[in-house]
C-alpha cells in the first residue's frame, strides 16, 4: 500500500527517524544538565551562566527537533494514508463503472458502497501507525544500545523489561478487543432488534405490544451492558498492570541507579536521564500494540477491496442485443433464460422468472403490453430487451440493434433537473423541454422558480413520486430511443397520464422514429392503451392478439384481469403524495 | 414553490439548549450514574497518586542517599524504594477500581436510557414514525448513546483521571517549592489557549471532512444504486467522474485536518522543554541559598512533564465531549415529544362494555400534521364525517385515494385522535378507553403485514403471548388453514425470513389473519391488499376472512368492489366527506359516486 504513494511515507520515515534519535537524545540532555548544571550549583555552589544556557538551548532544541519530526511524521502519514484511500475508492469506482448492470444485479447495494467507502477507509487505518510503529522499533534499539553504554546491568533491565511491556500491550489488545468484539456482536443484535421493533411500529401498538416489546428490547439491551461490564473489567485490570509495571521498572532502576552511582559506575545525570527515558518510552512501546491490533481488520477490509478490483469485467448484454429485420420493432427468436445456467444462486438476479424459448415479434412503431401473473416472465422479457440480462440460448433484436430503454423506479442524481434529463448526453434546451412535454412533465417544471436548474435530491427540492416518474421519462425521451419499455407495476404515473404520455410520444416529427413501446401492464386501463397483447404464463407466451379478443377467447387471461382488478385508482399508491406516510402493520 | 414549505419539523434539535444545561438533564434522567460518584473521584484521585511516586522518591533518594554524601545511602534509597513500590501498587488498584466503577454505573445508567428511550418511541405517534424518520429514531436508541457510551468509557475516564492527576501533580510542586511551581503554570499556561486554538480548527475541519465523505458516499451511492439506468443511458461514466471528484475533495480535506492534528502533540512538547528550562533557570538561579535540593529540582523535572501530559489528552477528549453532548441533547429532544395519542387518565378510564360492539363517528374532521418535506400543505383529510354502525355489522368503506377511508381506519384504531368530533367503540369515547383494553377488543389488521424475522408461529403468538403455543393450532384449525400450514416446508415452524420476505403476499396476509384469530377482538378493522395473490393463495383467504369476519363488528377499507358488495353496508368517501351510505345493491341502483366506480370496473374486467 506505501508503495501506491511513497514520497509521503519517504518524508513521514524521515520524520519518525528524527522523532526516535531526538528522543533519546533529550535524555541525553536531560543528565548533561543534571550532572554538569544542577548537581553542579548544589554541590560545588557555583556554575557558569554560560553552561546553563548551554544546557537550557540543548534541552529547548532538541525538544524542537523532536516536535518538528513529529509533525512531518504525522502529517505525511497522514497524508499518504489519505491517498492510498482515495487511489483505493477510484479502483473501486472504476470496477464498479465497468462492470455490466448484471454484475450489479447480483451483489447488494449497501455492500458496494461499503467496499468504496469504509473499506477502504479501514483498510489504509493500519498504515497511519506504521512510521510510528518503526520510529519506537528504532527508538528502542538506539535507547537499549545508549543504556548498555551507560552500564552493562542498567541496558540488561532494558532487554527484559521493554519487551514485557510490549507483551502486555499484544496480550492486552488481543484478549480485550475479544470481549469489545463479543459487546459489539451483542450490540448489533440490539440494533437490529430495535430497528425491526421500530419498522413494526403500527403492528406493536394494534396489538397493545408496546411494554412486551420494551421488555424484550431491554433484555437485549442488558446483554449489550453486561458484556461491556465484562470487557471493562477486563480492561480496567490490564491498564493498571500497563500504569504499575513501569512504574515498578522506575523503582527497581532507583535502587539498582544508587548502586551504580556507588560504584562510580553512573553519575547522578546518567542515573535520572535513565529513568526519563524510560517514561518517555512507555507510551510508544504501548502502542504497538494497537497497531497491531488494527492489522486483522484492515487486512480484511483489504481483501474485500481486491476481491471486487480483481473480479474481471463480465460480457455487457447489451452487447448481444441485433438489429431486427426492416418493419419489426423488437423479435425475440427462441430466447430462453434461466437462472440455473449462471447466476441462481445470487440474489438479485433470483427476482427475475425463467423465460423457455420465447419467440416474439412486434411491429415497428407498435405499442404492446405484456401481461402475466407474478411470475410469468413479462419483467424478464424487458429486461432481456433492455440488455439487463442477456438470453441463455435464443436471440434477442431491436429495431436498431440497440437496447431499449427501461423505464422503470425513478432514480434522479442530485443535481439539475436540466442534468438529469440530459444526463450525461449531448442535448440542447429545446430538446429537453421537447422529451419533458412528452412525458407530461413540462407544466410542472415550468412552475418551479428555477425551472429546469432546480436542483432536486437529497439537498434539493422534493418532488412527489409521479413528478420524479415523468422526468425520468423525458430522459428516455430525449434519447429517440428505438424500443422504450414502460413498466407499470413500478410506475407511480396514474393511468390518465399514462394515456397522454403514450399519445404524445407518436408525436415525433419524423414518423420513422415512432418507437415501438413495450408495456409490462398489471392494470386494465394501461392494458386497453395497447395495440396487442402478449400473455405469458409461467415462462411462455401462452396467447397473443388484442386485449378484447383475448378477453373473450381465453378464460385464464379474463381472470387475470379480474383479479388485476385491484385498480390502482382506487388504491392507495397516491396517499404516499399527498398525505402522510404511516408504516405498514 | 420550496418558498412555502411547510416550517420545520418538531424533530429539529432544540440547539438553544446549552452544553450544561444538557448535562444536568442527562444526569438527571439517570440517577444512578451520580450514586458513589464521591467515592469514584477519590479512588480516582489515589490512582493519579500513583504518578507522583516516581518523581518524590527520586528527590527523596538524590536528597537523602545520593547527592551530598561521600558513600551512597543504599539502606536508605532501598527503604523509601520500597514505600514507594508499596504506594505505586496501591494507586494501581485504586485506578482500576475507580475505572471499573464509572464504567459500570455508566453502561447501568446507558441501560436505562436505552430502556426509557425505547418505551418513548414506541409510544409516539405513528406520525413520527414515517420512513423518512425510523434511521434517526433507531440512531437515537444505538448511535447517539453510543456517542455517551463512548465518551464514558474513554472521555469521562480521562476527564476524571486527568483532572485529578493535574490536582495532585499541581498541589504536590506547589508543595514541594511554590516559587518554581509558579514559574512552571506561568509558562505552561499558554499551552492551553494554544492547545484549545489547534482544537478548535481540528474540529472545524474534521466537521467538513465528514461533510464531504458523506458527499463522496452520496455520489458512490448513486453508482450503484443507479447501475442499471446508467448502463442503459451509457451515463456510467459521466457519474463516475463526480465522485472522482468528491474522492479528491474528501481527501484534500481529511489530509488538511490531519496536518493541523499533527500540531496538537508537539506544540505540548514544545511547552514541555520551556517549561522545564524555566524551572532548571530559576531553580540554579535561586540555588541552595532559596532553600532548594538538588533532588527537589530535578523531581520537579519530572513533575512538569507529568503535570503537562495530561493537557494534551484534554484537548483530544474536548472533542469527544462535545460529540456526547450533542447525542444527549438529540436524546432529549426526542425524550420531550409528547407521546400521541394521550392515555387516557387512569382515574377516569371507562372500561368498554362487555359483549358485541358497536362503533360510530360523530362530526369527526382530521388534518395530517404537514411534513417538511412537503411541497404543498394539505387539507383536511377527513371532514365532518358522521355515522353509526351497530353491533355485529359489516361495513366496507370505499372512495378513491385520497378520500380519507384509510385515515378512517386509524382513527378507530386510536393511531391518532381527530382534531374535532368523537371516534366511540361501545359508546366510550376512545379517549376514555384504556389502551389495553381497546386492543383487546378492537384490531386494525393490515394485509401486508409486518412479519419479524422469526417463524410464522412465533409471528403469529405476537398477537397475544399469554395464550400459549397450543392455541396457535387452534386457531390454524379455526380459520381452516391447516391445509396451507402443511403445505410449508416447516410448517408453523417456518422462518419468514426479512420482514416476511420468504412468504408470498398472500401467505403474508395469511399470518396477518391467524393473528386477528389468535385476539379474537370484537370490532375487526381490516385494511385491504392492493397487490395481487396467486389464485389458490386467494380462496385460503377468502376462506379464513369469512371465518374471521362472522359474529362481529367489522369494517373494511375496500379497495376491490367485490368486498363492497358482499358487505352489510357500503360507505362511500370522497375528498373526506362520507357522500353516500347504503348496501351495495341499493347505491349501484342510484345514480352517484359507487354506480360510476362500479362502472368503471366492470368496463375493465369485461369486454
Amino acid at each position: 500500500m506505501l508503495s501506491l504513494h511513497p514520497r509521503p511515507f519517504a518524508i513521514s520515515f524521515a520524520g519518525a527517524a528524527v522523532f526516535a534519535l531526538a528522543t533519546v537524545a533529550s535524555s541525553f540532555a536531560l543528565e548533561w544538565v543534571i550532572d554538569e548544571v544542577i548537581v553542579v550549583r548544589f554541590d560545588e555552589g557555583e556554575v557558569a551562566v554560560g553552561t546553563v544556557l548551554t544546557g537550557v538551548s540543548l534541552i529547548i532544541g532538541i525538544g524542537v527537533v523532536r516536535a518538528i519530526g513529529v509533525v512531518f511524521r504525522r502529517a505525511a502519514a497522514s497524508t499518504g494514508m489519505w491517498l492510498v484511500a482515495e487511489t483505493f475508492t477510484n479502483e473501486v469506482v472504476d470496477r464498479l463503472v465497468a462492470q455490466p448492470a448484471s454484475w450489479h444485479r447480483r451483489r447488494a447495494d449497501g455492500d458496494l458502497v461499503a467496499r468504496g467507502g469504509v473499506d477502504a477507509e479501514t483498510a489504509v487505518s493500519v498504515i497511519a501507525p506504521i512510521p510510528f510503529a518503526s520510529s519506537t522499533v528504532l527508538m528502542l534499539v538506539v535507547s537499549t544500545i545508549w543504556l548498555f553504554l551507560i552500564d552493562v546491568p542498567i541496558g540488561m533491565v532494558a532487554v527484559v523489561v521493554f519487551p514485557v511491556i510490549v507483551a502486555t500491550s499484544v496480550v492486552y489488545e488481543r484478549t480485550v478487543s475479544q470481549h469489545f468484539a463479543r459487546a459489539q456482536e451483542r450490540l448489533g443484535d440490539f440494533s437490529a432488534a430495535v430497528h425491526e421493533s421500530f419498522e413494526g411500529v403500527q403492528l406493536v401498538k394494534a396489538y397493545g405490544a408496546v411494554d412486551r416489546e420494551t421488555v424484550r428490547l431491554s433484555g437485549l439491551a442488558g446483554q449489550v451492558r453486561d458484556a461491556r461490564i465484562r470487557a471493562l473489567s477486563m480492561r480496567t485490570w490490564f491498564e493498571s498492570v500497563q500504569e504499575v509495571i513501569p512504574a515498578l521498572t522506575n523503582v527497581g532502576l532507583v535502587v539498582l541507579g544508587a548502586q551504580r552511582v556507588d560504584a562510580g559506575a553512573v553519575t547522578v545525570g546518567e542515573f535520572s536521564s535513565v529513568i526519563f527515558l524510560f517514561s518517555l518510552l512507555v507510551f510508544p512501546i504501548r502502542l504497538i500494540g494497537y497497531a497491531l491490533s488494527e492489522l486483522p481488520r484492515s487486512r480484511a477490509a483489504w481483501d474485500r477491496i481486491q476481491n471486487i478490483v480483481d473480479d474481471p469485467v463480465g460480457a455487457d448484454p447489451r452487447t448481444s442485443i441485433e438489429p431486427a429485420p426492416a418493419g419489426v420493432g423488437v423479435q425475440l427468436d427462441g430466447v430462453t433464460f434461466s437462472h440455473r445456467q449462471g447466476d441462481a444462486h445470487l440474489d438479485g438476479a433470483a427476482t427475475v422468472a425463467d423465460v423457455d424459448a420465447i419467440d416474439v415479434a412486434v411491429p415497428r412503431g407498435s405499442v404492446t403490453a405484456l401481461v402475466g401473473a407474478t411470475g410469468s416472465g413479462k419483467t424478464t422479457i424487458a429486461e432481456l430487451v433492455a440488455g439487463v440480462v442477456a438470453p441463455s440460448a435464443g436471440t434477442v433484436a431491436t429495431a436498431d440493434g440497440r437496447a431499449a430503454l427501461v423505464f422503470q423506479e425513478p432514480f434522479l442524481l442530485a443535481g439539475t433537473l436540466r442534468e438529469n434529463v440530459a444526463f450525461g448526453a449531448p442535448v440542447d434546451d429545446d430538446r429537453i423541454r421537447s422529451a419533458l412535454h412528452r412525458a407530461a412533465a413540462l407544466d410542472f417544471v415550468d412552475a418551479l422558480d428555477d425551472g429546469l436548474d432546480t436542483v432536486v435530491g437529497e439537498r434539493g427540492v422534493s418532488l412527489s413520486g409521479g413528478q420524479r416518474q415523468r422526468v425520468a421519462l423525458a430522459r428516455a425521451l430525449v434519447r429517440e430511443p428505438s424500443v422504450l419499455v414502460l413498466d407499470d407495476t413500478t410506475s407511480a404515473l396514474d393511468p390518465s397520464t399514462e394515456a397522454t404520455v403514450l399519445s404524445r410520444l407518436r408525436e415525433v416529427e419524423d414518423a420513422g422514429r415512432t418507437p415501438t413501446v413495450l408495456l409490462v401492464a398489471s392494470r386494465p386501463s394501461t392494458i386497453a392503451l395497447a395495440d396487442e397483447v402478449v400473455f405469458l404464463e409461467r415462462g411462455h407466451v401462452r396467447a397473443t392478439g388484442r386485449h378484447a379478443d383475448l378477453l373473450a377467447s381465453d378464460d385464464a387471461y379474463r381472470e387475470l384481469v379480474e383479479a388485476f382488478e385491484a385498480d390502482r385508482s382506487t388504491s392507495d399508491g397516491e396517499d404516499l403524495e399527498t398525505g402522510l406516510q404511516w408504516s405498514a402493520t | 414553490m420550496s418558498d412555502d414549505t411547510v416550517p420545520a419539523s418538531r424533530f429539529a434539535t432544540d440547539d438553544s439548549l446549552s452544553a450544561t444545561a444538557t448535562v444536568f438533564r442527562g444526569l438527571a434522567l439517570v440517577p444512578v450514574l451520580r450514586r458513589g460518584l464521591g467515592i469514584t473521584i477519590l479512588l480516582a484521585a489515589l490512582g493519579a497518586g500513583g504518578r507522583v511516586v516516581v518523581p518524590v522518591l527520586i528527590q527523596q533518594a538524590i536528597d537523602r542517599g545520593i547527592v551530598g554524601f561521600d558513600e551512597v545511602q543504599i539502606g536508605v534509597v532501598v527503604q523509601l524504594s520500597v514505600v514507594g513500590a508499596v504506594a505505586i501498587l496501591l494507586s494501581g488498584l485504586a485506578l482500576r477500581w475507580a475505572a471499573l466503577r464509572l464504567g459500570d454505573r455508566s453502561e447501568r445508567a446507558l441501560y436505562d436510557l436505552r430502556t426509557r428511550l425505547i418505551a418513548h418511541i414506541h409510544r409516539l405517534s405513528l406520525a413520527d414514525h414515517g420512513e423518512e424518520r425510523r434511521g434517526g429514531l433507531v440512531a437515537r436508541v444505538t448511535s447517539d448513546i453510543e456517542t455517551l457510551a463512548q465518551f464514558f468509557q474513554w472521555g469521562g475516564m480521562a476527564w476524571m483521571r486527568n483532572t485529578t492527576l493535574m490536582l495532585v501533580i499541581g498541589v504536590t510542586m506547589l508543595v514541594y517549592d511554590w516559587q518554581l511551581a509558579l514559574v512552571a503554570f506561568a509558562v505552561a499556561l499558554p499551552l492551553a489557549f494554544v492547545l484549545r486554538a489547534v482544537q478548535r480548527r481540528l474540529v472545524r475541519a474534521h466537521g467538513r471532512a465528514r461533510e464531504r465523505n458523506g458527499e463522496m458516499l452520496g455520489a458512490l451511492a448513486e453508482i450503484v444504486t443507479g447501475a442499471v439506468p446508467l448502463r442503459s443511458y451509457d451515463a456510467a461514466g459521466h457519474v463516475a467522474d463526480t465522485v472522482r471528484e468528491a474522492t479528491g475533495r474528501k481527501r484534500r480535506d481529511q489530509v488538511r485536518a490531519a496536518i493541523i492534528g499533527a500540531f496538537l502533540f508537539p506544540s505540548g512538547e514544545v511547552f514541555s522543554v520551556l517549561t522545564v528550562s524555566a524551572v532548571v533557570s530559576v531553580g540554579v538561579w535561586r540555588g541552595p541559598s532559596g532553600g532548594l535540593t538538588a533532588g527537589a529540582v530535578v523531581g520537579f523535572v519530572f513533575l512538569t512533564y507529568r503535570f503537562l501530559e495530561p493537557i494534551a489528552e484534554f484537548t483530544e477528549v474536548i472533542d469527544q465531549t462535545q460529540t456526547a453532548v450533542a447525542g444527549m441533547r438529540r436524546i432529549l429532544t426526542v425524550l420531550a415529544l409528547d407521546v400521541q395519542p394521550p392515555p387516557p387518565d387512569p382515574d377516569s378510564a371507562i372500561a368498554l362494555p362487555a359483549g358485541a360492539l358497536s362503533v360510530g363517528v360523530d362530526d369527526v374532521t382530521f388534518t395530517y400534521r404537514p411534513r417538511q418535506s412537503d411541497t404543498v400543505a394539505s387539507g383536511p383529510a377527513l371532514s365532518d364525517v358522521t355515522f353509526h354502525v351497530p353491533a355485529g355489522q359489516s361495513v366496507a368503506l370505499v372512495g378513491a385515494t385520497g378520500s380519507g377511508k384509510t385515515t378512517l381506519g386509524k382513527l378507530f384504531a386510536r393511531f391518532a385522535d381527530p382534531d374535532t368530533g368523537t371516534v366511540r367503540v361501545g359508546g366510550v369515547d376512545l379517549r376514555s378507553v384504556d389502551d389495553a383494553d381497546l386492543r383487546r377488543r378492537l384490531l386494525i389488521v393490515s394485509q401486508e403485514p409486518f412479519l419479524f424475522d422469526e417463524t410464522i408461529r412465533s409471528n403469529v403468538a405476537f398477537a397475544a403471548p399469554d395464550r400459549g403455543p397450543a392455541a396457535v393450532d387452534e386457531v390454524v384449525e379455526r380459520l381452516s388453514l391447516g391445509a396451507w400450514v402443511s403445505s410449508l416446508n416447516e410448517g408453523l415452524d417456518t422462518r419468514v425470513g426479512e420482514r416476511g420476505d420468504s412468504l408470498s403476499a398472500g401467505e403474508r396476509q395469511l399470518v396477518a389473519l391467524l393473528r386477528a384469530g389468535l385476539v379474537d377482538p370484537d370490532v375487526l378493522i381490516l385494511d385491504e391488499a392492493t397487490s395481487s395473490v396467486d389464485a389458490l393463495t386467494e380462496v385460503h383467504i377468502a376462506r379464513a376472512l369469512e371465518r374471521l369476519a362472522t359474529d362481529r363488528t367489522s369494517i373494511a377499507i375496500a379497495h376491490r368492489l367485490s368486498t363492497a358488495a358482499r358487505a352489510d353496508r357500503v360507505l362511500v368517501l370522497a375528498e373526506g366527506r362520507l357522500v353516500q351510505d347504503g348496501p351495495h345493491s341499493e347505491l349501484v341502483a342510484q345514480d352517484g359516486p359507487y354506480r360510476s366506480m362500479y362502472d368503471d370496473w366492470i368496463s375493465a374486467t369485461t369486454v
